[in-house]
C-alpha cells in the first residue's frame, strides 16, 4: 500500500492505515519496541535500490560469502543409465594394400570387425594389356618403340592414368621427352585398337582423343595467360571501336529503311489518278559513296508526287457528304495549318457547302496545296544544296565559282522583292523606274 | 404510315451500286428578347431544326431526330419523331448541339451532325444572316448519302410525298452560295496548279543544276589529283 502511494506520489493519509500491523496491534507494539527506526529513504533513490540496502530483516547484507553446504549447488547431471562402452587400440588390415601389413586404430571391441571402410575408395584403373604378337600385328608405330610403349603402359598402371604425373615420371633419359598430349594420344590409340581387335569390351565406347586440338587449346590458354597489360588495353580499345562501328551501321540501316518507306508511300500515291506529270529520275546518282546526296535526290522525287490521299467512301451505309471533306488523320498538324492559312489567304471557307462537285474540287485543291508546300520546301533544300556545292567548288578551285541560275535564288525573296517593287511603283507612280522588271 | 408487308426488317441485303442522296438543311434561328429576362437571365429565344432541302416528307424514312442540348437544360436529350423536326428553347449562351437522325431501317446507322447554336452576330461567320424581324439564322446544307441502301430503305427513300403544297423556301440561298463556292474553289485550284507547274519547272532546273555542279566538282577533283 505504501509502495503504491509512493509511486502515485500521494500524501499519506492522516487516518491510520488498515494494515496487518494495525489489525494485529500487539505485534506492532512489540516490533516498535525491539526494532530500531528505519532510516528514511533518501530523496531520488529508487525504491528497488533502497530495498536492496535494507531488506525485511533490517540487517545489513552479508559481507562474506556464506557456506551453508547445499546452497545453490546441485547434484551431478545423470545423462545415461548404461555403463559407457570401451574404446580399444586394435589391429586391422587394409584390403586395398597388397602387402597385407597390419595397422592399429581405436575401435570399440563391441563393434563387429568389418572390412576397413576406406578401402573401397582405392579404385584401380583397368589398363589394357597386350602380347608381343598383338603388338606386332596392331600396335606398331614409327614413333613409339615396343620398349617405350611398355614403359608408358607401366606408368599408366602405376599412376592410374594421372597423365600429368606420368609425363613427369617418363623416362626421358632412355627415351625422348614426351608431352602430356603425346602420352595421352598414344595411350588412347592403343586402347582403341585393342578394344576394336579383341572385342573384349565391345559395348564400351572408344574414347577419341584429339591431340592437335588439345595442343592448340593449351597454346591459346597460354597466350591468354601471358598477355601484357598494353595488349589487354589495346584489346579493350578495339572492342569499343567495334561496338561503335556496329552502332553506326545499325543507325544507317534504320535510316535507309525509313527512306524506303517514304519512297514506297510516294509510289503508292503515284498510282492514284492525278494529273501531275510524273518525272522519272533525271540522272543516276553521281556519287554513290555519299549517302546524304542520295537522300536528297530521292526525297525530291517523293516530293513531286506528294498530296493528300482522301479515303474512298465506297462502303455501303449512310454517311454525310461533309464527312468526305475531313482531312485524313495522316495529314499532320503543320500541313493542315498550312492549308488553313492558304484557304484564308485566298478568301475561301474552311468548310464549304458540301455538294458532290464541291467536295471533289475542294479535296483536290487541298491536295494540290500540300503538293505546293512540299515543292516549296524541296526547292529550299535544292537551293541549300546548290549553295553548299558552290562552296565546295570554290574551295577546290580557288578563284573560280559556279553560277546558280538567278530564278533559283531564294524563291521567297524574289517574290517579296517583286511585291515591294510594285508597291514602290504604286507609290511613286513612275513606271520608268529601273526597279520595274 | 403503311408499310408494304413484303419488306421485313431483315428482308434481303443491300442493293449494290445504288446511291441515293438526300440534301438537308440544319441550323438555328434566334431572336433577342431585347433585354435580359429577370427570372433566369435568359436573353434569347432560339429554335434548332432539321429540314429537307427539297419539298418532301422526311418522316417516310426518318424514324426520329435526336437533339442533344447543353447539359444545363432539363431533358438534355430531346427526341422528335415527326416533322417539323425542331426544338425551341430560351437561353443565354451558345453551345454545340449534336443532331442525330435515326432511320426506319435499323440496319442503317444514324447520321450525326454537329451544329454550333448561334445567338450573336460574330465576325467571320458567313452563315449568320439577319432576316426580316426573325433575328439571326445560322444554317448549313449537307447531304445524307445512302450508299447501297437496304431494300426497305430504298423503298422508303424513293416513295416520299410532298411536305407542303406551298412554296418550300430557306433562309439562305443555297443555290447561289453553292455556285459561288464552286467558282472560287475552281479559281483557287487553277491558281495553285499554275504555281505548282512553275515551281516544278524550277525544281527541274534546280536538279539539273545540281547535277551539273556535281560534274564540275568531280572534274575539279580529277584535276587536283592529276596535279
Amino acid at each position: 500500500m505504501g509502495d503504491v502511494r509512493d509511486i502515485m506520489e500521494l500524501e499519506r493519509p492522516a487516518t491510520p492505515e488498515v494494515t496487518r500491523e494495525s489489525i494485529l496491534g500487539e505485534k506492532n507494539k512489540k516490533r516498535t519496541s525491539t526494532g530500531s527506526k528505519l532510516p528514511k529513504r533518501p530523496e531520488g533513490m529508487h525504491r528497488e535500490v533502497y530495498a536492496l540496502l535494507y531488506n525485511d530483516n533490517k540487517d545489513a547484507p552479508p559481507l562474506f560469502p556464506s557456506d551453508t553446504g547445499n546452497g545453490y549447488k546441485q547434484t551431478k547431471i545423470k545423462l545415461g543409465m548404461r555403463k559407457p562402452r570401451k574404446w580399444k587400440w586394435m589391429p586391422f588390415t587394409n584390403p586395398a594394400r597388397m602387402d597385407s601389413s597390419t595397422f592399429y586404430h581405436w575401435r570399440r571391441p563391441s563393434d563387429e570387425p568389418k572390412e576397413y571402410p576406406f578401402a573401397k575408395f582405392n579404385k584401380k584403373v583397368d589398363v589394357p594389356t597386350y602380347t608381343d604378337i598383338e603388338f606386332n600385328q596392331h600396335l606398331r608405330s614409327d614413333s613409339w618403340s615396343k620398349e617405350e610403349t611398355d614403359h608408358l603402359m607401366d606408368l599408366a598402371r602405376r599412376y592410374d592414368l594421372r597423365f600429368i604425373v606420368m609425363a613427369d615420371r617418363f623416362d626421358s633419359d632412355k627415351f625422348s621427352k614426351r608431352s602430356v598430349e603425346d602420352i595421352k594420344d598414344r595411350y588412347y590409340k592403343i586402347c582403341g585398337i585393342l578394344n576394336k581387335t579383341l572385342q573384349i569390351n565391345g559395348e564400351r565406347k572408344i574414347y577419341m582423343y584429339d591431340a592437335d586440338h588439345e595442343r592448340r587449346r593449351k597454346e591459346q590458354l597460354k597466350k591468354l595467360y601471358e598477355r601484357k597489360p598494353e595488349q589487354m588495353e589495346e584489346e579493350q580499345f578495339l572492342l569499343g571501336e567495334l561496338k561503335k562501328i556496329e552502332a553506326r551501321k545499325k543507325e544507317r540501316e534504320r535510316k535507309t529503311q525509313d527512306l524506303q518507306k517514304l519512297i514506297s508511300q510516294a509510289d503508292s500515291q503515284n498510282e492514284t489518278p492525278r494529273k501531275t506529270d510524273k518525272k522519272l529520275p533525271k540522272k543516276k546518282i553521281a556519287n554513290p559513296s555519299r549517302p546524304s546526296r542520295i537522300d536528297t535526290n530521292q526525297i525530291l522525287q517523293a516530293v513531286e508526287t506528294a498530296g493528300i490521299k482522301f479515303p474512298d467512301y465506297k462502303n455501303s451505309g449512310v454517311s454525310l457528304r461533309s464527312q468526305r471533306m475531313k482531312l485524313p488523320a495522316n495529314v499532320g498538324q503543320k500541313k493542315s495549318k498550312g492549308i488553313e492559312q492558304m484557304l484564308q489567304d485566298m478568301g475561301l471557307e474552311l468548310n464549304p457547302t458540301p455538294t458532290e462537285d464541291i467536295c471533289q474540287h475542294f479535296n483536290e485543291l487541298r491536295s494540290d496545296m500540300v503538293l505546293l508546300m512540299e515543292i516549296k520546301s524541296a526547292l529550299g533544300t535544292c537551293e541549300f544544296e546548290l549553295q553548299s556545292l558552290r562552296h565546295q567548288y570554290e574551295a577546290l578551285t580557288p578563284g573560280k565559282t559556279l553560277a546558280i541560275p538567278p530564278q533559283l535564288l531564294s524563291t521567297t525573296m524574289e517574290n517579296e522583292t517583286g511585291k515591294i517593287n510594285s508597291e514602290i511603283i504604286d507609290v511613286v507612280g513612275s513606271p520608268g523606274t529601273p526597279l520595274n522588271t | 404510315m403503311s408499310l408494304p408487308t413484303d419488306f421485313g426488317p431483315d428482308s434481303g441485303g443491300r442493293i449494290k451500286g445504288v446511291c441515293i442522296v438526300k440534301p438537308i438543311v440544319y441550323g438555328n434561328v434566334a431572336r433577342y428578347f431585347g433585354k435580359k429576362r429577370e427570372e433566369d437571365g435568359h436573353t434569347h429565344q432560339w429554335t434548332v431544326y432539321v429540314k429537307p432541302y427539297v419539298n418532301e416528307d422526311m418522316s417516310a424514312y426518318v424514324k426520329k431526330v435526336h437533339f442533344k442540348l447543353h447539359e444545363s437544360y432539363t431533358n438534355q436529350n430531346r427526341i422528335v419523331v415527326k416533322p417539323p423536326y425542331e426544338i425551341s428553347e430560351t437561353g443565354w449562351g451558345e453551345f454545340e448541339i449534336v443532331i442525330k437522325i435515326h432511320f426506319h431501317d435499323p440496319n442503317e446507322r444514324p447520321a450525326t451532325m454537329y451544329h454550333i447554336l448561334k445567338l450573336f452576330h460574330s465576325g467571320g461567320t458567313r452563315d449568320v444572316s439577319t432576316e426580316n424581324g426573325k433575328g439571326l439564322v445560322s444554317e448549313s446544307l449537307d447531304e445524307i448519302v445512302f450508299q447501297d441502301p437496304t431494300q426497305l430503305m430504298h423503298h422508303l427513300l424513293t416513295n416520299t410525298k410532298q411536305l407542303t403544297l406551298g412554296r418550300w423556301e430557306h433562309n439562305t440561298n443555297f443555290e447561289e452560295k453553292k455556285e459561288k463556292t464552286q467558282k472560287s474553289i475552281m479559281d483557287a485550284k487553277q491558281k495553285i496548279r499554275t504555281e505548282i507547274t512553275q515551281l516544278k519547272n524550277k525544281l527541274k532546273l534546280a536538279k539539273e543544276t545540281i547535277s551539273q555542279f556535281k560534274d564540275e566538282i568531280a572534274k575539279a577533283q580529277d584535276n587536283q589529283f592529276m596535279l
